[in-house]
């Protein structure tokens, strides 16, 4: 059994050795290893269509996740209070947002902003009083807004497990001690739904980050990072993608750490502080 | 303050879940339905969307029969196999290993997810590429073996890019086994296949299912793995469906195509909880 | 034609040329060749004094081109950046389909890009495409472009789109690896699926693939028949399954000898040859495509100057020979032919004879727009 397993981890990562070991290639192919370099990272991070996609798909990332996990929250605690038939209706639209695949996502926000679009324009242009009314168009709002309807949903879903598991007692005991609805929220709710919560952002996070399928439709005249290897590996690859990918890898496993120290030191405190 | 405590509760509520309810409307509801509406319309001449009610294009799915053959099949087959691949590894890091190493195996198994899925993928190619596995078959005798660009090679991307999802849930599913549940069932005599069969599997199918269902409907919308290790010539629906928009540019009946997309997703979830609960026993169904 | 002012021109004939300038009566160009200035800069740019580029400020920092795989130097763009200080990003697309489809969704953010002769007229009806402002590129002269080649870039006397370059279809075979003759579209088609199979490629459009499959079966190139149709979809979907792939981006897989046989265009013809001799190009015997290729700026562009800008640039002989060199396509424009060095002209792959060239068709615009056509090559691809 022990041999199947290495052998699994061995499956996983030996494409991601070969990605990090064809970064240092000295030569121009992606499929001849011929010297060691780091010429390729100095031109990936030269390289401004491939920051400004490394900015872009951060940015974008950030945002969707960070207005997921407070919009998730807020309907989670919404859900919560419902009667259930309103309960069954958002259940059912949330199950939607995240069963859909990401390519009908994409495409059905394409066109329906297109028409949206196409009617809104000539209105707006027609009342704006200067020279150059505004043009809606495909853009950031429109990635962001796609990326964080499936995040939204999945923060929900989590924050919602999380809430259902928490002793009702704990909150009762709150409101008997005279603390308004806020408060009880503040200090007694939240600080339990925090882990969930950050868990839905990280996801949300990671989703939108690596997401190609949707921003390929509704990235307008932007590129995100997933947008710009795709289009690279049609045009030929060189390992300046390698040297991405691979820096990529290494930030995200720096975070993960972190996060993870982070986590230890809250517990270590928190468990102090409680006795 | 007039307002009944009653009424002022709806209000807050209501105002909590606005937000939400506004996003899924606007990018879930909208778009759902331009594309009911695009689906019974017509191709415009030269590409796009004419107005027109018709079932034509509902009628003309067929073309694209053996797209959504390879989804049906792939898709499940894949599952399938990650299952078999993944319960395994989930069972050692549950069971068998060592409790100081299991942070770091199980963190291991969950990194593969941090590199982009493009860039692991594009390896691929490379390894199953005339340069890669073939290229070292060839020196051994088995000379012009073809991996790349068959739905076999879509097979084996598919397993590597959702095997971790496939570990995930069964491995906290079998970590929250007792293990005194396990030590009983051999003091009563039981083989190891025994315990096995009637403990460990009984209660690790929650993370199985949702593991097999997770990893089945997200494969039935895939575009990426089959477009890059098909070549163009393994289909899934997902890639008649980008297809049909960006090459044919017949929006009417790439949204009937996207609408029956939807309707299999659906009918294969419920089908999935339906097993669920059948196992369960109960219509509360535990995810893990 | 507006002629260089040589002799000193009075104050009051430059205020009076200043203000016609203003009201819009006359072009910059006409205003500076009148007062001199034009000849005053040109000696002044040439000698490095100052940019030539008096507007250098209306033309921004970035700017987007839509072009085909492996068409330009990229020395050409790193110079223009240099002159302009606008960055250029260049996104490839292999089918003049997926272009239009992405115009059509609306909000590319191209500011040039690359359409084929025969979807020009198309692009212009759909309004996707204006009507060039031709004072914009001076350093176009339609007097020395080769008719043949330019044609459909003019529609009802108005210029909307300029040519790049022209060349033809045919057949890459890497003779190394393959032994069978490869002479004809025919034979084409047989060969991938006996000894070729596995290892021949077709591109991912309708235009090239059903119209090669309907010239090796005696049918014309751009029919639109439906019978005839119906037999080039057999013919194909018969050799599917002995296919490496359905890709425009075909050189990756030439040179790592992935593939063996690939419907090629002339650029990729050339350099694949150049690069590795046992590849040959082929013109089809019993025919095929021959095509011109042009730059068009979409009326939807974000930064026209600079999309005008670089136009200009590319239309200038000293950059468009090196453009030619580097990509190996046979040019349309007789200025640029007289600078190119001789191996390139008796290249027998950029530059074919007469004869090779007889069979060949221009590809027609039904073919873009026509709807059976679209769906035989997607029934096809999802077969």
């Amino acid at each position: 059994m022990r041999a199947l397993v290495f052998a699994v981890y061995l499956f996983l990562y030996a494409p991601i050795a070969l990605v990090v070991l064809f970064s240092f290639n000295a030569g121009r192919s992606a499929s001849e290893f011929t010297g060691f370099s780091l010429a390729w990272y100095g031109k990936a991070f030269s390289n401004t269509f491939l920051i400004q996609a490394l900015v872009n798909s951060l940015f974008i990332a950030t945002v969707s996740a960070a207005l997921a996990a407070v919009v998730g929250t807020l309907a989670a605690l919404a859900i919560e209070r419902m009667g259930p038939r309103m309960r069954t209706i958002f259940d059912a639209l949330l199950a939607a947002a995240i069963v859909v695949p990401g390519v009908v996502i994409g495409i059905a926000t394409l066109v329906a902003l297109a028409a949206v679009f196409s009617v809104i324009n000539p209105a707006v242009a027609s009342i704006w009083p200067g020279d150059r009314p505004p043009q809606f168009r495909l853009g950031y709002a429109s990635i962001i807004a796609a990326h964080g309807l499936f995040s939204m949903a999945v923060v929900t879903m989590i924050v919602r497990a999380r809430i259902a598991g928490l002793g009702r007692d704990i909150v009762e005991a709150s409101n008997d001690l005279y603390a308004t609805p806020l408060g009880t929220f503040r200090q007694i709710v939240l600080p339990q739904i925090m882990p969930s919560i950050l868990a839905g952002f990280l996801l949300a996070f990671t989703f939108s980050f690596d997401d190609f399928i949707v921003a390929f439709f509704v990235a307008g005249s932007n590129t995100t990072l997933p947008m710009y290897v795709f289009a690279s590996i049609r045009r030929g690859v060189t390992p300046e993608i390698n040297a991405v990918a691979a820096s990529v890898l290494v930030a995200s496993l720096i975070l993960i750490f972190a996060a993870r120290f982070l986590m230890r030191e809250k517990k270590a405190r928190d468990a102090g502080g409680a006795e | 303050m007039a307002l009944q405590a009653g009424t002022r509760r709806s209000l807050v509520t209501a105002g909590l879940a606005a937000p939400a309810a506004l996003w899924l409307l606007g990018f879930l509801v909208l778009p759902f339905l331009a594309m009911l509406v695009f689906s019974v319309g017509q191709r415009a001449p030269e590409g796009g969307y004419m107005p027109a009610f018709t079932f034509e294009q509902f009628l003309n799915l067929p073309a694209r029969a053996t797209a959504f053959a390879n989804t049906l099949v792939l898709a499940p087959l894949g599952a399938m196999l990650c299952l078999v691949v993944g319960y395994p590894v989930a069972y050692y890091l549950a069971i068998r290993a060592e409790p100081r190493h299991r942070l770091l195996l199980v963190s291991l198994i969950v990194v593969p997810f941090w590199t982009s899925l493009l860039v692991r993928t594009y390896a691929w190619m490379y390894i199953l590429g005339s340069r890669g596995l073939p290229n070292l078959l060839d020196m051994i005798g088995l000379p012009d073996i073809r991996m790349l660009n068959t739905p076999g090679a879509v097979l084996v991307g598919i397993v590597y890019g959702y095997l971790p999802l496939m570990i995930m849930p069964i491995y906290v599913s079998l970590e929250k086994l007792d293990r005194r549940l396990l030590d009983a069932s051999a003091d009563l005599g039981a083989r190891p296949l025994s315990t096995f069969i009637g403990v460990t599997l009984p209660l690790s199918m929650p993370g199985v299912m949702t593991g097999t269902a997770l990893v089945t409907i997200l494969l039935l919308g895939e575009y990426l793995i089959p477009q890059l290790l098909g070549g163009g010539k393994v289909f899934f629906i997902g890639n008649a469906l980008v297809d049909l928009f960006l090459q044919s540019r017949n929006w009417p009946f790439g949204s009937a195509i996207a609408v029956t997309l939807v309707v299999v997703v659906v009918v294969v979830l419920a089908i999935a909880m339906r097993i669920a609960w059948r196992f369960a026993g109960t219509r509360r169904v535990d995810l893990v | 034609m507006t002629k260089f002012r040589t002799t000193p021109i009075t104050a009051a004939e430059l205020t009076a040329e200043f203000m016609r300038l203003k009201r819009g009566s006359v072009s910059r160009r006409h205003f500076l060749a009148v007062t001199g200035l034009a000849a005053a800069t040109a000696i002044l740019g040439r000698s490095g004094a100052f940019s030539l580029d008096a507007h250098a400020q209306e033309l921004g920092t970035q700017m987007s081109l839509a072009t085909w795989p492996n068409y330009h130097d990229p020395a050409t763009f790193e110079a223009f950046t240099a002159k302009t200080g606008v960055a250029v990003e260049v996104n490839v697309f292999g089918s003049n389909e997926e272009m239009l489809a992405k115009l059509q969704a609306g909000g590319t953010g191209w500011d040039l890009f690359v359409p084929t002769n025969y979807t020009i007229s198309t692009y212009a009806k759909l309004g996707l495409i204006d009507t060039l402002d031709l004072s914009k590129v001076p350093n176009f002269d339609p007097a020395t472009q080769n008719q043949r080649f330019t044609n459909e870039g003019t529609i009802d006397g108005k210029a909307y789109a300029l040519p790049k370059n022209w060349g033809t279809t045919g057949i890459a075979v890497n003779t190394g690896k393959l032994k069978a003759p490869v002479t004809s579209w025919k034979e084409f088609f047989e060969v991938a699926q006996t000894e070729g199979d596995g290892r021949a490629m077709v591109h991912d459009y309708q235009l090239t693939t059903i119209g090669n499959a309907l010239v090796s079966l005696g049918y014309s190139f751009n029919s639109v028949d439906a019978a005839e149709l119906a037999k080039a979809e057999e013919l194909l979907i018969k050799v599917k399954p002995h296919l490496f792939a359905i890709n425009s981006d075909y050189q990756p897989a030439m040179r790592a000898t992935d593939a063996w046989m690939t419907m090629c265009w002339t650029n990729d013809g050339a350099q694949l040859n150049r690069d590795m001799p046992e590849i040959a190009y082929i013109l089809g015997s019993d025919g095929g495509e021959i095509w011109s290729d042009f730059y068009a700026i979409p009326t939807s562009a974000a930064n026209k100057p600079a999309g005008y800008a670089l136009l200009d640039y590319l239309m200038t002989p000293e950059n468009a020979v090196k453009e030619h060199i580097a990509n190996g396509t046979p040019t349309t424009d007789s200025r640029v032919l007289a600078l190119l060095p001789a191996e390139l002209t008796s290249n027998k792959i950029v530059y074919p004879d007469e004869a090779a060239l007889s069979k060949l068709e221009f590809g027609a615009a039904v073919t873009l727009t026509d709807p059976a056509r679209a769906e035989v090559m997607a029934r096809f691809k999802s077969a």
